[in-house]
Parts: C-alpha cells; sequence; structure tokens
C-alpha cells in the first residue's frame, strides 16, 4: 500500500483525479485512455467507446435485458476501456420531479452522494439514489430518484464482467440537467420566461414547463422503449397545451434514434418546437462532462 | 461544451484518496532533480575513479622504472666509493712518502769531518709512509754527533721517535723512527 502511494507519487498519478472522483469531468479524469460509455435501458442497451485521443469510436446496441447482454460483449468492452472504466447512464426506474427549497451549497453534490438523508431531509427514500438539479434563478429544483437495487444490480453486473464504473448516471436528467444548463448559464440572455423543455433518450421523455420564470410543472416517465412516440406524445401533449400561445419549445434527445426523434419534432414543430439536439448528444454529455 | 458537471450516483468507494494539491508536485520534482544531480555526481565520481587508477597504473610503472634505475646508480656509487677510498688511501701514501735525500744529506752535513759514517739506512714504513726507520752507524764520534744528527734532522721537521743508540768501541750504532712533525 504504502509502496503504491510513493508510485503514484512518482509518476504524478496522485496528482490526477481518482477515476470515479464525481467532482472532475469525465475526459480530464481519462485523458489519454480509452473508456466506455453504456446507455442501460429496459429492453436495450447501447453504447459507445472513446479512443485516447477523446474522440468517439466504435460503439453499437443490442437488445435484451443488460445482465443478459453483459457477459456476452464483456470481450469486446474491457478492449474498449483502458482499466475497464465506464460511464454508465441508468435510463431505466426512475423518476424526476420538481421540489422546492432544497438545500443547495458547493458540497451539495457530494453530500447528495455519500448522505443523501442531509440534503433531502424526509422526502429522502432508503432505496433509492438521487441527481439534483436546481433552477439557477429560483429555489426550484429536479430531483432525480433511481431505484438502488437497479443502480446496484448493474454495477455488480460490471464487476463481473471485468468492468468498473467510473460513473453512473441518468441519460435523460443527464441531457435535462445539459439543456438547463446550456440555456440559462451559456445563453443566460435568450432565456424566455416561458418554456417547455422536452427530453427524450432511448425511450425515456420529460417535460419541464417554465411560466413566468419559474418551474411549474414536471412530468417523466422511465422504460417505455424506442417505438413509443405516441405514448412520449400523450405525457408530453397536455403539459404544453398549458403554456402561453408562442411560448418556445425545445426539444433535446440522445441524438441517435433519428426516428423517434423526427417523429416527435413532426409534433412540436407545429407549436414552434426548436431542436437542440446534436449527434451523439448522450455520449458527449456523459462522455465529457 | 460547457462547464456543466454531470451528475453521479455511483456507490461511493471506500478506498478512494483525494488528489494532492499541484504545490506538492515539488516533491517527485526535486526527487528526480535529485536523482540526476546524484547520477551525475556519481558518474563524475566513476570517472574520476578511473582515471585514478589509470594514473596509479603508470605511477607504479614510473615507480618500477625509477626503482631500477636508483638501484643501477646506487651499484654505481658503491662502485665508485670504493674506488675513492682506494684513491684516498693512495693520496694519504704519497701525501707521506716525501723524498728521504735531504734526511741522508742533513745528516752527512751534521758529521764533523773526522767522524766517518760507516752505514746509513732509512727504510719507509709500508703502513705509515711518513715514519721512517733511520740506521746509523757513526765511527769515531760520540754522543755529541748523535746531538748534531738529531738536530739537523729537527730542522727538517723531523723528530725521533724511541731511539736506541749503543757504542762499541769507536763505533756507535744509533736506531730510531723518524717522524714528521705537522706543521
Amino acid at each position: 500500500m504504502l509502496w503504491d502511494e510513493l508510485k503514484s507519487l512518482l509518476n504524478f498519478s496522485a496528482f490526477k483525479a481518482e477515476a470515479d472522483d464525481a467532482s472532475v469531468p469525465w475526459n480530464k479524469r481519462f485523458e489519454g485512455r480509452k473508456t466506455l460509455l453504456l446507455n442501460v435501458g429496459r429492453s436495450q442497451t447501447s453504447w459507445r467507446s472513446v479512443n485516447k485521443r477523446g474522440v468517439f469510436d466504435d460503439g453499437g446496441v443490442m437488445d435484451g435485458d443488460f445482465s443478459d447482454i453483459a457477459p456476452q460483449r464483456a470481450n469486446e468492452w474491457r478492449m474498449l476501456a483502458d482499466g475497464g472504466w465506464c460511464v454508465v447512464s441508468v435510463n431505466n426506474r426512475f423518476i424526476i420531479s420538481l421540489e422546492v427549497n432544497m438545500m443547495r451549497g458547493e458540497n451539495c453534490t457530494s453530500l447528495l452522494q455519500t448522505n443523501p438523508r442531509a440534503v433531502l431531509g424526509p422526502k429522502y427514500d432508503r432505496g433509492k439514489r438521487y441527481g439534483i438539479c436546481h433552477h439557477p434563478d429560483t429555489s426550484s429544483s429536479m430531483l432525480l430518484a433511481c431505484e438502488e437495487s437497479l443502480v446496484k444490480v448493474t454495477e455488480d453486473v460490471l464487476k463481473t464482467i471485468g468492468l468498473r464504473p467510473g460513473r453512473v448516471c441518468c441519460g435523460l436528467f443527464a441531457l435535462t440537467e445539459h439543456a438547463i444548463h446550456e440555456m440559462y448559464v451559456t445563453k443566460r440572455l435568450n432565456t424566455a420566461a416561458n418554456f417547455a423543455l422536452v427530453s427524450a433518450c432511448e425511450g425515456s421523455v420529460a417535460i419541464v414547463i417554465q411560466q413566468d420564470g419559474q418551474w411549474k410543472e414536471l412530468r417523466s416517465r422511465s422504460g417505455m422503449g424506442p417505438d413509443s412516440v405516441e405514448t412520449s406524445l400523450q405525457i408530453i401533449t397536455p403539459l404544453l397545451q398549458k403554456l402561453p400561445q408562442g411560448s418556445p419549445i425545445y426539444f433535446i434527445s440522445d441524438g441517435q434514434d433519428v426516428k423517434f426523434r423526427t417523429e416527435v419534432m413532426s409534433v412540436l414543430e407545429k407549436m414552434g418546437g426548436q431542436d437542440l439536439t446534436e449527434e451523439d448528444l448522450l455520449w458527449k454529455v456523459i462522455g465529457t462532462n | 461544451m460547457s462547464d456543466y458537471l454531470c451528475h453521479d450516483f455511483k456507490t461511493p468507494r471506500n478506498d478512494t484518496s483525494r488528489r494532492l494539491p499541484d504545490s506538492f508536485k515539488a516533491i517527485p520534482a526535486l526527487f528526480y532533480l535529485a536523482l540526476v544531480v546524484t547520477a551525475y555526481f556519481m558518474t563524475m565520481d566513476w570517472r574520476a575513479y578511473k582515471k585514478a587508477e589509470q594514473d596509479k597504473i603508470q605511477a607504479e610503472a614510473s615507480k618500477g622504472q625509477h626503482e631500477t634505475k636508483t638501484k643501477d646508480l646506487q651499484t654505481e656509487k658503491v662502485g665508485l666509493d670504493a674506488e675513492t677510498a682506494k684513491a684516498e688511501i693512495l693520496a694519504k701514501w704519497m701525501e707521506g712518502a716525501r723524498n728521504v735525500q735531504p734526511i741522508s744529506v742533513a745528516i752527512a752535513r751534521a758529521m764533523p769531518t773526522e767522524v766517518r759514517l760507516s752505514d746509513l739506512s732509512l727504510e719507509r714504513s709500508d703502513q705509515v709512509p711518513a715514519n721512517l726507520a733511520l740506521s746509523v752507524r757513526i765511527n769515531g764520534g760520540s754522543l755529541r754527533e748523535v746531538g748534531l744528527m738529531e738536530s739537523g734532522l729537527s730542522r727538517l721537521q723531523y723528530r725521533s721517535y724511541a731511539p736506541q743508540q749503543s757504542k762499541e768501541g769507536d763505533v756507535i750504532q744509533y736506531r730510531s723512527t723518524l717522524i714528521r712533525a705537522e706543521q
């Protein structure tokens, strides 16, 4: 142990972030190393590798349960990840809800991972893992609650096949967070008082409505599968109708399922929808930030 | 991409350690610097050691040559010393070997006309050439002639050592060792 510490000091790796240090962006943690990005859905798993230069490389999609897919793809995935490090997007069995007056602070994110009860108080549920996204200007927050058993099973499956998750997140929530950050922080001046943000990620969908600068409503559904355009529209449409006429509607998706994206946008465009999706956006969001 | 940081709810590990602050990079940097400096000095010392070894071999070879030369010179010196000693002995002998003619003349002149010398011998000592064994037979003389003879010899810086004289009738037998008095 002492030798390992000395070795890490002398080869300067002690000054680099740990592979699973959540406070450091993924591309900084794994500069010059190959990593694997996984998006685990209810009945489908997709993956993409990031090569040593940080460029997206091989990828694929496979239908079935993750615990069945993983052993079949183990060798391929291990080849795509130096040291077996990967990002897992759990895209199933989660709920995103709207909360107010949540605890905020610099250490809030790490505290939510280590001691969620301290952050959430009575809202804490023992069997859940949490993620949070605060409204930059108001006291509203989006709270992600994912089934802990699913996270643990996913981690165990990965451990069995020799992979090490450096980050476990929710792709849909990550896309929503990214869009919120882009709208409020990067392009702050263009943020409208009223808007709707529709997020979709491989069969999961979420919609958040902002009215008069406040997040008013949020609805999400996970694990619907890729052919769920109708169901998704049934979730989205009632909330969109509550928006004042002419309010912008933003749509963001994983950037892989062109069919789903086209069909949803064909409906949203009629209501003035704008597509914020970029190619491989899910991989960019979870594999870069 | 923006500076947005993706959320993470993976099971936290217990064996993680926080990264060290950048200022601590001085520690390995100093270590490597010390390593380089040490390697430099070790290399220089090693090269100096190798050079010293070669110098030692050369010095030993030179010492051997000098010792042989010294030995030769000492042998030559011993020979020369022996020659010098011989020469000194010879020179000393030559120094002591003075002419005996003035002694004969001085003895003859000391004798009055009525006295005759029937026998006169002067023998140089082999060991001390300055010493002469004098033997004189004086016919018709007396002890006065002996005194005159010693006076004459003393003028030549000789003195008699252990003189013996005997008289048999008119003949006086006189024996003495003449020793040259140093100036």
